[in-house]
């Protein structure tokens, strides 16, 4: 009961400070539809190449966008002493690294999925594309969470490369794009590829709090 | 075998070791160029461009193989707490690279002729591209530290984790429909090759594999030089 | 309660610190003295079990500190040398947090008569970002009355303070002594602070 306490309590904290910091959250939603609306001016404005290329558009700016959040993501409580305090606080440092994951996932990548649906109509993507869409990025934005953990937690003590991150993101990104774009374009295997992004998901799932733990407990002690 | 943990155990071996192993990977591309350029006969459908084989297969065999060392020095380096394996990590992680590069360049040398084009995306190629661009990561993060004991395990770290990348690399002609043709030499079969291009193929992969071992040799002794008096 | 055997922490091949021996009973008051760059964070880092040391072991309650960790950092209330506090959130919501995150049974009146003394009731609605260094500081001893533990680790507690907020903390050391509760405090200063036991880097 105590623990349980102890993640609500967790997450009371992230609420307060991410509403504290809404603003952030705002300006990565309107760089998700400037880029969007960069993207349309560079192509022109034929609607027929833009519902094509749309769904892969939409696809790439969610990850950048979501990427460009990575540096908050242990970078303010890791240099403040929080993660410290949390860890004396009983919770170990792989759990904190889940509890955070899950946060990043609540106050970054959820903004970025009730969006979806706008830029869908901006960008002309029928509706039935939409369900899977966002079926796909629903499970891709755990994963590039879980993925966002472990890379920000290596980059703690990296001041001189913070952009490392983003790529490291990127580059572990490549099969969730990968299925995901093809669960949008191949709907009759639609089952078998959800199922292979579900399995990403777990690897990850399962990678991301002994990656991440070991890397902060890293950062901690030479900090 | 203890000169495999053992950073000064390394070195006295290294010092025997590394002019015979340089001699001798000289030998072997002279002998492998011999093979490969002049004795081993034109493909029947690829004519002479078949040669860019005994650079490309080997090099990426190494690739693969340079990574599947750092990984398993990894494995040992944060498990069992033998520091030689961030050692060799930080030494090892470029001449990957290296193998790499030459592996994708002398790969679309020989698409344009066959393939018609220098580059596709297709999961072999791809997942190659990926393993390239880890390397570099692997390379860059080793530069971006300022504190090396962080620097060396979280670079472990990120190796274990980009190891995920190496049975894709491998797999990746097997599992999907690619344009890159599948492996003609594996163990379990006999080889779909013929002896004449297997052996320039084999000299040529010892040779790789030695120029390696020399490189890697040095590096590891800079490397090892570099920690003890605190540089790096 | 707490005992350090023949403590040596080593990074890089250098050595920080060697054989420090170190016992706390209750009602204790120990202060780690040293120069900048001697050692007094890394020890306590290494007491708080964060850094793994070389050589020598901790005893807490009788058994190896590592075996009963979270036994122990359920009676340890640490406080870094940098300050904690969410800069973004005001004072009210700092105290709100730090309350429920550390499961604290303490009633609102006793943090008012805290905040009173430290002259910090007026900036209630504040964001914390706004307040001074010193301010900011004495924010962060709160938590040695909201999380309310037995032992207390403080890291530089008194660099940054005015005379009058010493001599609180002077006050506050006693009262905590009296209630069996005991402290290790490290300080590069002279602190003119009633002491039991002295430990020199």
């Amino acid at each position: 009961m105590k623990f349980l306490n102890k993640i609500i309590f967790f997450y009371y904290r992230e609420y307060k400070l991410n509403l504290s910091g809404f603003q952030d959250i705002l300006t990565n939603i309107i760089f998700f539809f400037v880029s969007i609306l960069i993207f349309i001016f560079s192509i022109g404005p034929n609607k027929e190449i833009i519902s094509l290329v749309g769904v892969g558009i939409v696809w790439t700016l969610l990850l950048l966008s979501s990427t460009l959040s990575l540096r908050k993501f242990y970078q303010d409580d890791f240099e403040d002493g929080n993660l410290l305090i949390l860890h004396l606080n009983g919770l170990s440092f792989g759990f904190i690294a889940i509890l955070k994951t899950f946060s990043h996932f609540f106050f970054v990548q959820v903004p970025f999925l009730l969006s979806i649906p706008i830029a869908c109509i901006l960008l002309n993507i029928a509706n039935d594309k939409l369900i899977y869409l966002s079926a796909s990025f629903g499970i891709g934005s755990l994963i590039l969470s879980c993925l966002g953990s472990i890379s920000s937690s290596m980059n703690l003590m990296n001041q001189r490369n913070f952009l490392l991150g983003s790529v490291i993101v990127m580059i572990f990104s490549v099969p969730v794009i990968i299925f995901s774009i093809g669960i949008i374009n191949m709907e009759e295997s639609f089952n078998s590829l959800i199922n292979i992004l579900f399995g990403i998901l777990l690897i990850v799932f399962a990678i991301n709090p002994w990656a991440s733990g070991l890397c902060l407990k890293l950062s901690i002690e030479n900090n | 075998m203890k000169f495999l943990v053992n950073p000064s155990k390394f070195n006295e071996i290294a010092d025997y070791i590394f002019k015979p192993v340089l001699i001798l990977s000289i030998i072997l591309f002279a002998l492998g160029l011999l093979f490969s350029l002049i004795i081993s006969p034109d493909d029947y459908q690829q004519g002479s461009t078949v040669r860019i084989m005994y650079v490309h297969v080997p090099s990426a065999w190494l690739a693969l193989l340079t990574y599947a060392i750092m990984t398993l020095y990894s494995i040992a380096a944060l498990a069992f707490r033998i520091p030689f394996g961030f050692i060799f990590n930080t030494a090892v992680a470029p001449i990957g690279a290296v193998f790499t590069l030459i592996c994708i360049v002398s790969g679309s040398l020989w698409g344009k002729p066959m393939w018609g084009t220098w580059w596709v995306w297709d999961a072999r190629l791809t997942s190659v591209a990926i393993l390239f661009i880890i390397y570099l990561i692997v390379i860059f993060m080793n530069l971006s530290f300022e504190n090396r004991i962080v620097r060396e395990k979280v670079v472990a770290i990120f190796i274990l984790v980009g190891s995920v990348n190496l049975p894709i690399v491998k797999f990746s002609v097997d599992w999907w429909n690619t344009l890159h043709q599948p492996a003609t030499i594996s163990k379990f079969s006999k080889p779909s090759i013929d002896p004449s291009m297997m052996t320039p193929l084999i000299i040529m992969t010892f040779a790789f594999m030695m120029i390696g071992l020399a490189i890697a040799i040095l590096r590891i002794k800079t490397e090892i030089i570099s920690r003890k008096s605190n540089l790096g | 309660m707490i005992i350090v055997k023949d403590l040596s922490v080593e990074r890089l091949n250098k050595k920080i610190f060697e054989n420090i021996n170190l016992s706390v009973v209750s009602g204790n008051i120990t202060i780690l003295k040293g120069r900048n760059g001697s050692g007094k964070t890394t020890l306590i880092k290494a007491i708080l079990n964060i850094i793994e040391p070389s050589v020598g072991s901790i005893y807490w309650k009788g058994k190896l500190l590592k075996k009963n960790l979270y036994d122990f950092y359920n009676n340890v209330t640490y406080i870094a040398d940098r300050t904690s506090s969410l800069k973004k959130l005001t004072l009210k919501d700092n105290i709100n947090i730090w309350k429920k995150l550390f499961l604290s049974n303490i009633n609102n009146s006793q943090i008012e008569i805290a905040l009173k003394t430290l002259k910090l009731d007026k900036y209630l609605n504040q964001k914390v970002g706004r307040l001074s260094l010193g301010e900011t500081k004495k924010l962060e001893f709160l938590r040695l009355i909201i999380e309310n533990k037995n032992l207390w680790i403080l890291d530089e507690p008194l660099s940054n303070l005015d005379d009058d907020s010493i001599e609180l903390m002077k006050q506050t050391f006693e009262d905590h002594c009296g209630k069996e509760g005991s402290i290790i405090f490290s300080s590069h200063q002279n602190p003119g602070i009633y002491v039991t036991d002295e430990i020199n880097l």
